[in-house]
């Protein structure tokens, strides 16, 4: 028999998104919303936010990965069999899901930025192919289902006042082959592209970083915050990563979104599309950022955007 | 000195993909390429291969017309190809795929390492590398930007959401690399002419063991829409001060 909706996940945003569609997916199939607490912070209020059990994992030493839960986690669902089981799809988590998955021997539809439940009980999940040029629609046909999420798909769940359960803790995994032997964590993050009202996204056209000034100007005199292509975060290291947009970055939104010296290549684009204006500077006309813009200027960066800068400041009166 | 394995997939080009009227993906008239990111695991194994020594073997799992992609394989430093294929292999979803990857070097690819690319330029599923450490029973570093081998231990840098996770794993093990690796060579004359001399062993399903059911079923592929108004200005003073007014009547600024 059925055995409810996993939900699994190492961030408190993410759990809480991840129980939204837990919770209609139980709602249709019936079963208990189980939230599987793979964080090391204390875990956040999920049964206020819809969950009816809570399992929480026991972690080891500093030199355990996260990812050392893995086997306990399968030997947990071998027992409770559950119907689905939604993954946050934090980098971990991705891996997490896969080995989860191939020890399950069922399948998983990675990064869904969509989830619908048939009424033949199989989950419908949407996600990018092809670095995003199309959406390709899967259904597991094994079980548990298995997805994974990425963060800000889904809104939280809203919390209930009064609700309760189970909290239960998972048994310590053993030891993990592979051991930690030093983190570096990223400094703290400075601006939010995802959630920007304007972004001024800096491509590869751009050639020193000192440049990245102009960018800034244009940004703030918008209200906005600068971003970037895949290459000048990976690559450059001019930008922090949670800067860059696109297939394997963030999603954005924005009113408005300025490319300056971006090709235009689908990963990165994929990202944008939610956004209201697209306006593209390039000096290739043949760019492919031109097909997708709502506006755009063929010319060199360097001559168009410090007079964009004072267009806008006159404009704008600032 | 390691013997290492790198698997490859020869991936739709999606630079070819056209969305149709009808909102159909029609793959009918695309090229291959060797999957972005594993350019960058052929290149890690080469560059491991030239400080320890030791074998590298390039493996794929395709449709008998991806021949072509193990001579670009091969042109970028592996010893050998092994070629898993079979026509029915064009649709493979990333269960099945590592399955038949297990199967295959299970039996005939002894191994110290195995490289994936973080995840394929066409189903970027990120899958089937920890998918295979799972079924070959060994311990998989994800998400890596640097790789030192001292001996059989193996030192690995993770880049994750949260900054670098250092971590240390003894061989055998597999490893997933990020594109900031390293550079990916680009292949000269000499090395398509030494490639067309390497050895390639071909693997049909029947000798991978077992059997590799779809566990994923796609039922719809659509193409993403991504119209724009395309208006266009000129790159002078004139039209800098024409997209200005177009943002202001869109309402994008105040
Ligand atoms: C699986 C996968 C996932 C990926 N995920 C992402 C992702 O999430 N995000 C992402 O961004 N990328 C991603 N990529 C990489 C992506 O394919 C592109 O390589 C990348 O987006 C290109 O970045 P770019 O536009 O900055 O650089 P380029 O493609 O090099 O473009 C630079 C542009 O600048 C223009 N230019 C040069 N000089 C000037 C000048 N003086 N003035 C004006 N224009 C100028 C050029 O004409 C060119 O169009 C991914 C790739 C793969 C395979
Ligand atoms: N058909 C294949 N043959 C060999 N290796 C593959 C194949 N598909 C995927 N891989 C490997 O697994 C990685 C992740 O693929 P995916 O899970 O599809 O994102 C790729 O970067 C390759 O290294």
């Amino acid at each position: 028999m059925m055995a409810g909706i996993w939900v699994v996940a190492e961030h408190a945003d993410t759990a809480l998104e991840l129980l939204t569609p837990a919770r209609q997916v139980a709602d249709s199939l019936g079963g208990p919303v189980v939230a599987v607490w793979l964080g090391r912070q204390e875990a956040p209020p999920l049964f206020a936010h819809g969950a009816d059990e809570v399992l929480v994992c026991t972690h080891g030493g500093d030199d355990q990965p996260l990812e050392a839960q893995v086997p306990v986690l399968v030997a947990e669902a071998l027992q409770a069999q559950p119907e689905a089981i939604l993954v946050g799809a934090s980098l971990r988590g991705r891996e997490v899901a896969a080995r989860m998955a191939a020890a399950l021997g069922t399948g998983l539809g990675s990064s869904c930025v969509a989830l619908r439940v048939r009424t033949d009980g199989l989950v419908e999940m949407d996600r990018l192919v092809f670095g995003g040029r199309a959406v390709q629609t899967v259904v597991c046909t094994t079980r548990p289902q298995m997805a994974t999420v990425a963060p800000r798909t889904f809104s939280p769940a809203p919390p209930v006042e009064g609700r309760s359960g189970t909290v239960r803790t998972l048994p310590a995994p053993p030891p993990s082959p592979v051991t930690v032997v030093e983190r570096k964590p990223k400094p703290a993050v400075s601006g939010d592209v995802a959630g920007a009202r304007v972004v001024v996204c800096v491509g590869r056209g751009m050639e020193r970083e000192e440049d990245l000034e102009m960018a800034r100007r244009l940004a703030d005199i918008l209200g906005g915050e600068v971003g970037c292509t895949r290459p000048i975060a990976e690559e450059y290291h001019w930008l922090p990563e949670h800067t860059y947009i696109g297939l394997s970055g963030q999603q954005v939104k924005p009113e408005l979104y300025i490319g300056i010296g971006v090709s235009g290549q689908i990963q990165h684009v994929i990202g944008i599309t939610d956004a209201r204006v697209i306006v593209a500077i390039n000096r290739d006309e043949k760019a492919p950022i031109f097909e997708m813009s709502d506006f755009g200027i063929v010319g060199d960066l360097y001559q168009v955007v410090p007079r964009l800068v004072d267009e806008l400041t006159r404009a704008l009166g600032k | 000195m390691p013997d290492i394995i790198t698997c490859f997939k020869w991936a739709v080009d999606e630079a070819d993909i056209r969305p149709q009227a009808s909102g159909e993906v029609a793959l009918d008239r695309v090229g291959y390429k060797i999957s972005e990111y594993d350019r960058n695991a052929l290149e890690a194994a080469a560059q491991l291969k030239e400080a320890h020594g030791g074998s590298v073997t390039a493996i794929t799992v395709a449709t008998p017309a991806a021949k072509k992609g193990l001579k670009d394989a091969l042109s970028r430093g592996p010893d050998r190809a092994c070629f898993v294929n079979d026509a029915a292999f064009d649709a493979l979803e990333p269960a099945q795929t590592a399955a038949l990857l297990a199967g295959v070097i299970r039996d005939r690819l002894p191994f110290d390492l195995i490289l994936c690319g973080e995840g394929s330029s066409d189903l970027y599923a990120q899958q089937v590398g920890p998918r295979l450490a799972q079924e070959l029973g060994i311990p998989c570093v994800t998400y890596v930007n640097r790789i030192t081998l001292e001996g059989s231990t193996l030192l690995a840098e993770r880049k994750l959401e949260d900054g670098i996770e250092v971590v240390k794993v003894e061989l055998p093990a597999l490893v997933t690399v990020l594109p900031d690796i390293n550079t990916p060579r680009i292949p000269g004359l000499k090395d398509t002419l030494e490639a067309s001399k390497k050895p390639v062993q071909s693997v049909g399903p029947g000798e991978a063991g077992g059997e590799f059911p779809a566990r994923l079923q796609t039922v719809a592929l659509r193409a993403t829409s991504m119209e724009r108004r395309c208006v266009r200005f000129p790159a002078d003073d004139a039209g800098i001060r024409e997209l200005v007014e177009a943002l202001r009547k869109s309402g994008a600024i105040g």
